[in-house]
């Protein structure tokens, strides 16, 4: 039963697009190298192309001789429950679904993208680990995946507008931009709740939060449900609609970031005329529009380097606007780590991987590699621009006693605004 | 046995059929491919999915294959990327510019061309069927491979070291009579046809799909393919 609404929802996926690049892999194996995971435990199930396993079969088996004739000649079987009891571990505790894979893949397949769409079957048969599965649910049924209520909102806005002193807008009429926040940021780093708050006030940017679209988190999105991907995107459009903003500012977020700017115009009916830009090209857009100003050199002391988000960076393009940022605010001691950009490993953290208790041994060994990159060039201090990386960050470099500093480039921004 | 009637049959109808079966059979994967059905791409450009596309071919056909090494895969895979390049290159020579590879090409298509001199060529074959052997060695032993590699794989491999070996050795006149051989070389590239459309080799075609899908993700998204 599981395993058919898994298959009903492959075969439904599976379009030209899927099925050329599951047909255009030679099985040469290259991605495992760029597979954070892979590379840290060494398990070949782990390799990316393993991973498209359950979303393959279905489509072979359906759409393709080949697939008829192994399955005729039981050189392979049909998918059971067990399988993908399987793959949901390795496919949501051992995948943070970065997208490193298609960038080394020498046939250039979109595998992190496929990932996705495996990951959008097991959630269709509800083989998703618990931890994921929780999480979502309090996000469909309370609005935040970490349980905060409408109530406990407000109070934490209050909060932090008393302890950082900044205004934080909330339903303003007439504002131009709608600012929506995770319950990260809200709950774990109110800082950066504060310094975004900071910086656009400021700039004089007429700005507001939403009590309602007050959750930019997609765990719909991590899951791969996809009507529960744009429900929370619902929720949020919603709200920019009621309040006829023209902007809506993505915070420190990968995968919404990924949700809003990229899936939602394919999957469900989004506003017109509003755009979608996230927190980094913001503070960007202000700095060289000149409407904030920052002390050059404000963080020269130490070497400092940059965390590319596989989602806001690899595949979200805002590569050369942190950094730019960054080398005015830290001129001589700013350092790459390598690899950086686009090849940049990702923090072991993303896609979900987090919420998952079974998967801490996983993200911890992840995270040992991105510490040695940082401590090849003897940081002292790195700075990203998503709150679920610096969550990893932060706690695995507890967790390794490190003493590393992690930074939000707001944080950095608002605290050298002149 | 009548090998040179054996011949006959195999470099006529055997190896025509053969090539009607692989027409066909690839025109079926693409077609079934294509009419599977495309969605159309809502979301607003950050970059241009040409120019992504473009650069993602320049990259994976001109640059990258000549400067393998500046890839950071190629520490760990550096058997996969030299010898899969270097069997690649002999397949291309071998059959493009060998003298007798060409006369096919004129029986089927009525155009020729001026053959790369036969030590070249001869050279790239060999290396052609070595880097085949360490890339079998290679599947025998890696990891992931030993796990992604089950009976067509080595089907894929045997039915493309067949028509390597057995032409090597024909054109070095070595062991076997030269009806004899021809034959074994016809009816090897005869089965490597009619297997591409069921298996994985077909990837030069669907190469063209999934590196103008990632170049126009990249494009779209303004990163470097």
């Amino acid at each position: 039963m599981k395993t058919q609404s898994a298959l009903n929802t492959y075969i439904k996926e599976t379009g030209g697009w899927v099925a050329s690049q599951l047909e255009a892999c030679t099985r040469c194996g290259i991605c495992a190298d760029a597979c954070h995971f892979y590379q840290a435990l060494g398990n070949p199930e782990y390799a990316p192309v393993w991973k498209l396993e359950p979303l393959r079969r279905a489509y072979e088996q359906r759409f393709t001789v080949a697939g008829k004739l192994k399955l005729a000649l039981g050189l392979e079987k049909k998918l059971t429950d067990s399988d993908l009891e399987h793959w949901s571990k390795i496919v949501y505790e051992a995948c943070t679904v970065c997208d490193k894979c298609a960038f080394v893949c020498p046939m250039g397949i979109e595998l992190g993208l496929l990932i996705h769409e495996v990951r959008t079957g097991l959630a269709a048969s509800g083989v998703v680990p618990g931890d994921l599965a929780e999480a979502t649910e309090k996000q469909k049924t309370l609005g935040s995946p970490l349980g905060v209520t409408d109530e406990m909102w407000r109070e934490r806005i209050d909060w932090i507008t008393d302890e950082w002193e900044e205004k934080i807008p909330v339903d303003k009429p007439g504002a131009e931009t709608l600012v929506v926040f995770t319950s990260i940021e809200l709950m774990k780093f109110p800082d950066n709740l504060a310094a975004i708050a900071k910086i656009l006030n400021k700039a004089s940017e007429n700005w507001t939060t939403s009590s309602t679209g007050r959750e930019v988190v997609n765990f719909g999105f991590f899951e791969a449900d996809e009507e529960l991907t744009k429900l929370f995107m619902y929720r949020v459009f919603k709200a920019a609609e009621d309040l006829g903003v023209k902007r809506i500012v993505i915070s420190e977020c990968g995968h919404a970031y990924e949700a809003f700017r990229w899936t939602a115009p394919n999957i469900m009916k989004v506003p017109k005329g509003i755009e979608i830009i996230h927190i980094t090209e913001l503070i960007h857009q202000l700095w060289k529009n000149g409407r904030i100003k920052i002390k050059e050199g404000a963080f020269d002391d130490g070497v400092i380097t940059f965390h590319d988000s596989c989602k806001i960076q690899r595949l979200g393009g805002l590569i050369k606007q942190p950094r730019e940022v960054l080398k005015v605010l830290a001129p001589k001691n700013f350092k790459e780590m390598t690899p950086n950009k686009e090849q940049a490993m990702c923090c072991g953290g993303g896609g979900g991987v987090i919420s998952i208790k079974e998967a801490e041994a996983n993200r911890y060994a992840v995270f040992e590699m991105k510490m040695e990159q940082m401590q090849d060039i003897k940081a002292e201090a790195v700075c990203m621009v998503c709150s679920n990386c610096r969550l990893q960050f932060v706690d695995s470099l507890a967790h390794f006693n490190s003493t590393i500093k992690v930074h939000s480039l707001a944080e950095l921004v608002s605290k050298a605004l002149v | 046995m009548d090998w040179s009637e054996i011949l006959r049959f195999s470099r006529g109808p055997l190896f025509h059929l053969s090539l009607i079966i692989f027409i066909a059979g690839m025109t079926y994967r693409l077609l079934r491919i294509v009419l599977l059905g495309w969605e159309r791409d809502r979301t607003k450009r950050q970059g241009s999915k040409l120019w992504g596309t473009i650069l993602n071919y320049l990259r994976g056909l001109i640059i990258l294959p000549f400067i393998p090494w500046v890839r950071r895969t190629f520490r760990n895979n550096a058997l996969t990327f030299i010898a899969g390049g270097f069997f690649h290159l002999s397949l291309f020579v071998v059959l493009a510019f060998g003298a007798a590879h060409i006369l096919v090409w004129q029986s089927l298509c009525g155009i020729s061309w001026k053959p790369l001199p036969t030590p070249i060529v001869d050279w790239l074959a060999a290396v052609g069927i070595i880097s085949l052997l360490v890339l079998l060695i290679n599947r025998l032993t890696h990891p992931v491979l030993k796990l992604l590699t089950k009976l067509p794989i080595w089907i894929n491999w045997t039915v493309v070291f067949l028509p390597f070996i057995t032409g090597y050795i024909m054109t070095h006149h070595l062991w076997f009579r030269y009806e004899v051989i021809f034959s074994l070389h016809m009816i090897s590239v005869c089965l490597l046809l009619i297997w591409i459309p069921l298996g994985r080799i077909s990837h030069f075609l669907f190469y063209f799909f999934s590196k103008t899908i990632h170049g126009a993700q990249a494009g779209k998204r303004a990163v470097t393919p």
